[in-house]
């Protein structure tokens, strides 16, 4: 083979200001963990989603500890405020709200935020309509007609821009609670489920696909069996049963996604080792005398990390989804605490009246579960590119 | 070789024996799991006087052991017969089952039917333009379907369509109408994950040899895909079919409580309110031996779908 010549007079040194070029993929040449992060970090939608669930994180524990309200107390004149309103001006500077639905007349304080109730002075139920006598005017509220009509000294009042409710800026529900604090709790509730199948995950399928895939033989047949019995119904009603048993509650919920939710991982695991073990570094591990869980911890789970890692991020959406779904159907958390899925059919109840209670538990459940399928995507891609559509 | 010749019949009786004793697990499972909780299913915010409660435990057959109660149910079971509600007088968990099944199959049925219909096609135009709008259009509402809860789309769907435009009922089936809110809320996150999964896997196969043959042949691209790519991408769909019907069965739980409909999945939610051991116990084995049906159905259907699987040699 001949070299082509490189003559001395073709190297030239390089002009200072000149940058290397850019590779055309750089992670070829790096290790391949450095490779996932790369191609991870990389990916716009997992890292959106990545962001997402840390801001998530940090907003569930601080939240609440910094907020004035709790999940629980209870403000029932101040019950079913709307987050945004359009406010009527009484006055020097004296501020109300008008309530279409329960037909109540609210005070605005100086911050902006809904404070208090007015009771009317008058209430005519037979011409539908109450009367208030504030600073001096008088106001009236007409509802024979839909939406109902405000006039403050005779005259049809005009409503103001629309304005954040600063006092419970995602409003409050039917018992006067702080949604936005609710709203929070949920989103622990949610995150504590999350890391309740993460680690059952972790420790029970690992653990035991691991096991089945090594061992082999008839020890494999038996544990494969068992999961095949506990995988033919679907993990819901398995969860149901064991809170029909348990008392409803947290813990319960936890206990329950936690008994069945690892027979997928176990059985990816299984198969991930299966066709590890004949792979020729497993033979010189045990020629040299390695015991079967020095093999099994330190050769095998390791290599089957990457699909492990896969399993995980894709089994979390599923788990926050049953306890949502459980909280949903009345199954779940017991009132007064907050999740999801309660939240959502606290909501349902005052549909017709208070749509937008709904929009925020629906709304933040659908994209903490965007979020995790997308950083899920993310890890797949990145860790098996030829799979990256 | 037909497919007939291809299932061979030890394999069945495997199959079949199998699935025996998973229904035998999951009866005893459920018979330890509804005797383990605590307080009798009599006892009620009412007190009933001892003589009452005595002869009620002597009706239903509590004041026998365990393990002759444990019996009872089992060759109950196996002629069918569930035994009587708890909690309902005069009904029992037959007649339960067989009034609800026919709201629960006509819209799980539906439900399926547009996971097919709906899911596959827009999986495979989704391939057929990879990279452009209708790709981009189709990945973009099938990853909110996955991501968006199935209660979150019935109620935000129920509010919208029948609340506020009044376009559907709220609620029943005694229109046509009344069928589309549920069907869509039950099917959307499958029909999402279908036309995910057709697509990577037309685009998977097209990789493939033959593809590449037929191609060298000169056929036109949309002949290749429809005819020689889509049979073999559709195997992975078939085998999603299984948990398909049984994902259908557990959503219509929260669906049927939200639209009203009087299901077996509302019976279900509600004798679990009620603490209706019987209709609870009856219910979970009508659903696990139902779905071992379908499983055996998928797996019969792959395997005409897919010549070179062969169950007859064992691994």
């Amino acid at each position: 083979m001949t070299r082509p010549a490189i003559a001395p007079h073709m190297w030239e040194p390089l002009d200072a200001a000149a940058k290397m070029p850019d590779l055309p993929d750089q992670s070829a040449t790096r290790g391949f963990w450095q490779g996932v992060r790369y191609r991870l970090f990389r990916h716009r939608p997992a890292m959106a989603g990545l962001l997402f669930i840390i801001v998530l994180i940090l907003a569930s524990v601080f939240g609440p500890m910094i907020s004035r309200y709790s999940y629980f107390e209870q403000r029932l004149e101040l019950s079913n405020l709307p987050p945004i309103y359009r406010p009527y001006v009484v006055g020097e500077g004296r501020i109300v709200h008008v309530n279409a639905s329960n037909l109540r007349l609210y005070n605005v304080g100086a911050d902006g935020g809904i404070d208090g109730l007015l009771r009317p002075d008058d209430r005519d139920m037979v011409n539908r309509r109450s009367s208030w006598e504030i600073d001096g005017h008088a106001l009236v509220l007409d509802y024979s007609q839909r939406p109902p009509v405000l006039s403050i000294d005779g005259s049809v009042a005009e409503a103001g821009r629309l304005s954040l409710n600063r006092r419970n800026l995602f409003g409050t529900d039917q018992l006067g609670r702080d949604v936005l604090v609710r709203q929070l709790y949920g989103a622990r509730i949610s995150l504590m489920v999350a890391a309740a199948a993460v680690l059952t995950n972790f420790v029970i399928g690992v653990l035991y696909g691991g096991i089945a895939g090594y061992l082999g033989g008839r020890v494999d047949a038996v544990m494969m069996r068992i999961v095949e019995i506990v995988a033919t119904i679907p993990l819901t009603l398995y969860v149901i049963l064991m809170m029909v048993v348990l008392k409803s509650g947290l813990l319960s919920v936890v206990l329950a996604i936690g008994t069945v939710y690892w027979v997928d991982m176990a059985r990816i695991v299984r198969g991930q080792i299966l066709t590890l073990k004949s792979q020729d570094y497993v033979a010189a591990a045990r020629m040299m005398g390695g015991s079967t869980w020095r093999i099994l911890f330190r050769h095998l789970l390791p290599n089957a990390f990457g699909p492990i890692l896969v399993t995980l991020t894709m089994l979390i959406p599923s788990a926050i989804f049953i306890e949502s779904f459980m909280s949903f159907i009345g199954l779940g958390v017991t009132p007064p605490q907050a999740s999801w899925g309660t939240l959502t059919s606290e909501a349902v109840e005052t549909l017709r009246a208070y749509p937008h209670q709904l929009f925020f538990p629906a709304v933040a459940i659908s994209l903490t579960m965007l979020a995790f399928n997308f950083l899920g995507d993310g890890l797949r891609d990145a860790l098996d590119p030829r799979l990256a559509s | 070789m037909t497919s007939a010749g291809r299932i061979p019949l030890s394999w069945l009786t495997r199959r079949v024996g199998m699935m025996a004793v998973t229904l035998w697990a999951i009866i005893t499972l459920t018979f330890i799991l509804m005797h383990a909780v605590p307080g009798g299913p009599f006892v009620s915010e009412k007190m009933l006087a001892p003589e009452i409660e005595a002869a009620l435990n002597a009706k239903f057959g509590l004041d026998q052991p365990l393990w002759r109660q444990y019996l009872n149910y089992l060759s109950g079971v196996l002629t069918f017969d569930l035994g009587p509600s708890f909690k309902y007088p005069g009904v029992t968990v037959n007649q339960m089952i067989s009034e609800g099944l026919a709201v629960t199959a006509q819209t799980g049925l539906l439900a399926l039917i547009c996971v097919v219909a709906l899911g596959v096609p827009a999986g495979v135009i989704a391939a057929l333009n990879r990279g452009k709008w209708p790709d981009t259009l189709a990945m973009f509402v099938a990853t909110l379907g996955i991501a968006v809860p199935s209660y979150v789309v019935a109620t935000v769907s129920l509010y919208i369509f029948a609340l506020r435009l009044g376009w559907t009922p709220a609620f029943g089936l005694d229109d046509w109408r009344g069928y589309i809110l549920p069907v869509f809320a039950l099917s959307g996150f499958w029909m999402s994950f279908v036309a995910r999964l057709t697509r990577s896997s037309l685009l998977e196969t097209m990789e493939q040899d033959y593809i590449m043959t037929a191609r060298a042949k000169g056929l036109p691209a949309h002949t290749i895909m429809l005819r020689h790519g889509l049979r073999n991408s559709l195997i992975p769909v078939v085998t999603v079919l299984g948990p398909v019907v049984a994902n259908l069965l557990t959503g219509s739980f929260v669906i049927e409580q939200i639209f009203a409909l009087p299901g077996i999945g509302r019976h279900f939610v509600q004798s679990i309110t009620n603490r209706d051991y019987t209709a609870i116990m009856g219910i979970t084995i009508f659903y696990a031996a139902f779905l071992m049906l379908m499983l055996l159905i998928v797996d019969l259907l792959y395997l005409w779908l897919d010549p070179r699987i062969s169950y007859g040699e064992r691994k």
